[in-house]
């Protein structure tokens, strides 16, 4: 029997994608003085990504540059919603980066703690104890 | 000029899209601890994927596998989120089967 490759090629392009987009913006975000630049990589990509899709003719590679193309794509709008994060708190802001810096002195709610780096313990906590875990959890 | 991959790529876009509330209503709901479950719907979907012979239909379950298998990676953080109130808590959560074994393993998380 032989098997349809096409399912496999969209879960890894998928999870490839989506994984490497969430480990690459975060790490690109908070290194880049500017996000115009990186997020107009991550749109050429894309593209190039979607024209490879659209000259393959096996089907398993275009669902997989298709796949990713898109991804890419989203990977360039996600970099402006990494930044709201900073400015929200809800991403830990680097001080040594220069955007960064002014967003940490604009905005209140900007934090350099990593909230979500920890176990989950099951109840609402406080803005104080949040941080405690999450220091905790470093120790 | 095969247009398979980007129809393929913009469907998938919006199963990615509908993967956030599942994560969301499933946290709220169940809870993180069921991310091996979640992981399993994907797995699952990806390996009958292969023997589904339509590629459009192949090419689907793969990507509505592969973000099962991812949504199982955000329900610990999203647990978290709900704790800090960026999220609305749910005290009254639907525990998974096996849920005392679960909180022994390391969930995981990209």
């Amino acid at each position: 029997m032989a098997f349809n490759l096409v399912g496999l090629a969209a879960t890894l392009a998928t999870f490839l994608g989506i994984w490497a987009g969430h480990v690459s913006v975060r790490k690109v975000e908070s290194v880049a003085r500017s996000i115009k630049w990186p997020s107009s990589i991550y749109a050429v990509l894309g593209i190039s990504c979607e024209v490879g899709a659209g000259l393959s003719p096996q089907p398993a590679w275009s669902a997989a540059l298709g796949i990713l193309g898109i991804t890419f794509l989203f990977d360039a709008f996600e970099m402006v919603r990494q930044q709201r994060r900073i400015v929200k708190g809800h991403a830990p802001a680097q001080p040594g980066n220069p955007r960064h810096a002014r967003i940490l002195a604009e905005s209140s709610s900007a934090t350099t703690h990593d909230l979500l780096k920890r176990e989950p313990v099951g109840r609402p906590v406080g803005a104080d104890e949040a941080i405690r875990l999450i220091t905790e959890h470093y120790a | 000029m095969n247009i398979f991959g980007l129809a393929i790529g913009l469907v998938t876009l919006g199963i990615i899209g509908l993967g956030f509330p599942l994560v969301i209503q499933t946290e709220r709901r169940g809870g993180y601890l069921w991310w091996p479950y979640m992981l399993a719907v994907g797995v699952l979907l990806a390996i009958g994927s292969l023997f589904v012979g339509n590629i459009w239909v192949s090419a689907l379950l793969g990507a509505v596998g592969a973000t099962f298998a991812w949504g199982s990676t955000e329900l610990k953080e999203q647990a978290v989120r709900t704790e800090v109130g960026w999220y609305p808590f749910n005290d009254h959560k639907v525990q998974p089967p096996l849920a005392e074994i679960i909180k022994k393993w390391k969930a995981p998380h990209l």
